[in-house]
């Protein structure tokens, strides 16, 4: 008999799938403590807005979306945030933006993993690596693999430290 | 739904023949000629027959075909040897994956009718066990990557076919059903089966959906249903006194 609305055809939303990588700021000082980072602001590679959840904000820890299409995911994360279109937004050419931006890229392999019927398959992210290109002027001082933790599977824990 | 339409007036159709034929029936017995010296006799044989349902399915829907034979062989009074034999292909489709089952099947037990016919009449109402193995192959057709976060919004998708091929299951089942004789050895009948899944290889990366013979897995646990809509033939071969 088909029936078209049972729970199992529903992904639920407490059924893990695919995971967001999450990323915790320390004090490079105290690598022990953590330490907010002020006005984060963070936006995908070509993206056109910034991440919903990290739009100008003072911030210990964050998630980020990784792109399961692709083996990198590439982001600016821009510190003391600031825009001013000096009274002309339709003007961008006068557009002061302020604080400090600084590029990661974030490789690894995408997997596949089947989850559920209705959930269907997540990503996993195997083997990733951080590159922090270097402008000379980077707020970020380290960027590295929280130990041993070389797959992001799951939101169990931080994949990743940033120490500034 | 609309099958289980199908099956409601299936049902109700069958209920109406039985209680026709059980009508004709009584005026049979009330007739004076027949005399308390007849012999009530039975027949014997081999029905054969097949599910219409599978066939009306094969034609109404767009991602399934299957046929299904079925035959008996009438051991006593009430117990008969059953079985059936098929082929199924369901092909399974939600927003993020397709996924295609196909292969055959088979299922023998026995069958006890209960209920208590009219002289010469030979319908029934009847429970039965089954065992079910099938061999059959699962393929994953295409699916695209659930994310929860639609930052970025492409997901990977994939439609290179992934087959999983030589899979086995067995399950038992529980069948409830009725047969009526509409015709001169010529039945229709309907039934429920209960499922309980044995043991069934599991494809890797990835899981059975639906098993041919044993229909839709759930989630929840190694129970399956079933239903079929049976129109079969008794091809007698002795009768036999009670």
């Amino acid at each position: 008999m088909t029936s078209s609305c049972e729970r199992d055809d529903i992904c639920s939303a407490t059924t893990p799938t695919t995971p967001n990588a999450i990323i915790t700021f320390y004090d490079v000082a105290n690598i022990e403590t953590l330490k907010s980072v002020t006005g984060l602001r963070i936006i995908g590679d070509g993206q056109e807005d910034a991440l919903p959840t990290v739009n100008v904000v003072t911030t210990d820890s964050i998630t980020i979306p990784l792109r399961t299409n692709m083996n990198s995911t590439k982001y600016t994360f821009h510190k003391d945030y600031s825009f001013d279109d000096n009274g002309t937004p339709d003007d961008s050419s006068d557009d002061v933006i302020g604080g400090n931006p600084d590029v990661v890229t974030i490789s690894y392999a995408p997997d596949q993993i089947y989850v559920s019927r209705a959930c269907g398959y997540k990503t996993i992210f195997r083997n990733f690596s951080i590159d922090l290109e270097d402008d000379g002027d980077t707020w970020i001082q380290t960027i590295l693999n929280v130990t041993d933790n070389i797959t992001i599977e799951n939101e169990d824990q931080a994949h990743i430290n940033i120490r500034h | 739904m609309k099958t289980k339409h199908i099956l409601t007036l299936g049902i109700s159709i069958l209920l109406m023949l039985m209680s026709i034929s059980a009508l004709a029936q009584n005026e049979d017995t009330s007739d004076p000629v027949v005399s308390d010296s007849l012999k009530i006799t039975n027949r014997y044989g081999i029905r054969l027959g097949g599910d219409l349902s599978k066939l009306i399915r094969t034609v109404l829907e767009d991602d399934y075909q299957g046929f299904e034979i079925m035959g008996d062989y009438r051991l006593t009074k009430r117990l008969y040897i059953s079985g059936e034999i098929g082929f199924e292909e369901k092909t399974t489709k939600s927003e993020f994956l397709r996924s295609t089952a196909n292969g055959s099947y088979f299922k023998a037990g026995l069958d006890y009718n209960t209920f208590d016919n009219w002289f010469g009449m030979e319908n029934a109402i009847y429970a039965g066990l089954r065992v079910g193995a099938s061999t059959f192959k699962q393929t994953v057709n295409d699916f695209t990557v659930y994310n929860t976060n639609q930052y970025w919004e492409e997901q990977f998708t994939s439609a290179t076919e992934q087959e999983f091929s030589g899979l086995a299951a067995l399950w038992s089942e529980l069948i409830i059903g009725l047969k009526a004789e509409v015709l001169p050895n010529l039945y229709l009948g309907l039934n429920a089966q209960l499922k309980v899944l044995i043991s069934d290889d599991q494809p890797s990366n990835f899981e059975n959906i639906y098993i041919p013979g044993f229909n839709k897995t759930y989630d929840s646990g190694r129970f399956g249903v079933g239903y079929g809509y049976n129109v079969s033939y008794l091809i007698p071969l002795y009768k036999k006194e009670k």
